[in-house]
């Protein structure tokens, strides 16, 4: 591998030993993936706070937790500061802004939280509390290289902007972070970025439950590493429904990148996506595979729901506005509990709109920077249910309630009769 | 890293002599060798909550390695899915002292890369034949990461 000039300091040692650890594991990343050179990584989208995966290291001590989780390293070393060209967020956070009831961190461990994320901030990283930080200021240019611990924020990022990033992982985004390079490999480069299979599209997802369930039922059909080029006459989706879009099929098939022809700006025809290649093959999305999708996310009979999750990723401020006009005067039933995840910022435009109030009348909770998956389920959760694929999908692993899947509209109506109301 | 008194291409294990059976090569992506029992799966772990991080046994419902360890074994999985936290849930399990002794990704992508750098045992990729049909679960293999081979013991 090349390395230039300073990036051979940075691993020597000469700018200090945190930036050397994070080099260290971003060139063995590079050499494994047969990397020719490194290429400078402007934002960062990382993965901050005390997550549970960091219990394995039996110590309290920040930097001894930090060494071995993030920097692969065996020798402590104490995190100074990212790299100075890098602008960082902090992602989805351990804790949740209101804790209610069932959910509460111990006070011992929220404390944890908040003594690791001021290190994360006195390093230079915003905390940015949210999986959606394309919607947050968060805004890598097309050809610009980014990492990003969050699998939808890639596709999007990648699709939508032309910006380059890959999947990594989270402590290759740290490593990033610091030394402010990754391997100049994957979706950083162009011939890395060319369609593989067409997908003719030939069902018309219209609402934004409509393409949640559409990114599941190509998900489930794409082979591995592939860049689909969607074609067909479907309606033009925006940007939130793309955001339900990309986290689905993210989350089914891997997909680090999606050209949508007409839409997304490396695919302004599908010759150009496909770099005037043959594709590999052409997947035909029809009214069945949607049926069948549906069929693999819900399956059980109708049953009281304990619990309503909505809002992965986090809300758009459109999506919250529309929630609270369908709960004006409405009321939840007191033995299903409704939470609502967006960032902090979105929370409190929703606040100041009046959203806020009109959910929580109603008796659902809006929260922020976190969800089940990374902050837990409440107490006694026997059935959930989910607007998300994803959020179904990943819940499967988490609890063993019985899950069901919907559109937001469906999750609402029954949160009011406390039983399912959906397909 | 599972060690086995090394005689050669003969293995006694569980009371049986074996021998190497096959070698495949691919490319070696990571250095060393080590051994272990095989486990292969064409369908990939969900990494996010896939394996259980103190115990590497993998908890993902219905899959086909479910409720068995990667502890010390040769891991072979085809691709990476769901969160790109995926690394993670491996790079825990080791450091609970669970996790695997060899990787084998017949085609990388971003986040098995990632994991394998993360991990820092042997690694062998860019595999042509199709492993998912000549090695089953529990088969003992030696993995060399230099010269990128894949010797099965029968």
């Amino acid at each position: 591998m090349n390395l230039s000039d300073n990036e051979k300091q940075i691993l020597d040692g000469h700018e200090g030993p945190v930036r050397q650890k994070a080099m260290e594991l971003i060139v063995r990343y590079g050499r494994i993936v047969g990397a020719e050179a490194l290429c400078r990584v402007t934002w960062a989208d990382l993965f901050c706070g005390s997550h549970h995966y960091l219990d394995v290291v039996s110590s309290d001590d920040f930097d001894v937790i930090f060494s071995r989780m993030s920097l692969c390293s065996s020798e402590t070393v104490r995190l100074e500061a990212m790299d100075d060209q890098c602008i960082c967020f902090s992602g989805v956070d351990a804790d949740c802004s209101d804790v209610p009831k069932g959910m509460l961190m111990p006070p011992e461990e929220k404390a944890r939280n908040a003594r690791f994320l001021s290190r994360f901030v006195d390093a230079g990283v915003v905390l940015s509390g949210n999986c959606i930080p394309y919607l947050t200021g968060f805004i890598p240019l097309m050809g610009e290289h980014f990492v990003s611990c969050e699998s939808s924020a890639v596709l999007f990022m990648n699709s939508v902007w032309g910006a380059c990033g890959n999947g990594d992982g989270i402590e290759a985004s740290f490593c990033a972070a610091i030394c402010g390079r990754t391997p100049l490999a994957g979706k950083h480069l162009p011939e890395h970025r060319i369609g593989t299979d067409v997908v003719a599209v030939n069902v018309e997802p219209k609402s934004i439950h409509d393409w949640d369930l559409f990114g599941y039922a190509l998900g489930r059909q794409l082979p591995p590493h592939a860049i689909p080029v969607l074609t067909g006459d479907f309606p033009r989706p925006n940007s939130i429904q793309l955001k339900a879009f990309f986290a689905a099929l993210a989350c089914a098939a891997g997909t680090e990148l999606c050209h949508i022809v007409g839409l997304t700006p490396e695919a302004r025809t599908c010759e150009r996506a496909l770099n005037d290649r043959k594709p590999k093959q052409t997947i035909q999305i029809g009214v069945a595979d949607m049926m069948a999708a549906m069929q693999e996310l819900n399956g059980h009979e109708r049953q009281r729901i304990d619990y309503v999750s909505l809002g992965c990723p986090h809300y758009h401020i459109n999506e919250l506005r529309r929630i609270a006009a369908f709960l004006v005067g409405k009321r939840l039933h007191p033995d299903t509990t409704v939470h609502l995840w967006t960032a902090g910022s979105i929370k409190q435009m929703a606040d100041q709109c009046g959203y806020t109030n009109t959910i929580e009348k109603a008796g659902a909770t809006l929260l922020t920077s976190s969800c089940p998956s990374t902050r837990g389920y409440p107490d006694g959760v026997r059935t959930a249910a989910y607007d998300s694929a994803k959020q179904r999908l990943c819940a499967a692993q988490e609890t063993d309630a019985n899950l069901f899947y919907g559109s937001w509209q469906e999750c609402l109506q029954s949160a009011i009769s406390g039983f399912w109301e959906g397909r | 890293m599972a060690r086995v008194p090394a005689v050669g291409n003969q293995r006694f294990l569980g009371g049986a002599l074996m021998r190497v059976k096959k070698i495949i090569t691919g490319r070696g992506a990571w250095g060393g060798i080590a051994e272990g029992h095989a486990m292969i799966s064409s369908r990939t772990i969900t990494g996010w909550g896939g394996v259980d991080i103190f115990t590497g046994t993998v908890v993902e419902p219905g899959h086909p390695l479910e409720g068995m360890s990667i502890k010390d074994s040769v891991l072979i999985l085809d691709d990476s899915k769901g969160s790109n936290g995926w690394s993670v849930f491996f790079h825990a399990a080791k450091e609970a002292g669970c996790g695997p002794a060899a990787l084998v990704f017949p085609r990388l992508d971003s986040r098995t890369a990632v994991t394998a750098a993360v991990l820092n045992v042997p690694l062998v990729t860019d595999v042509a034949e199709d492993l998912f049909t000549l090695i089953q679960i529990g088969d003992w293999l030696r993995i060399d990461g230099d010269r990128g081979s894949i010797e099965i013991f029968t």
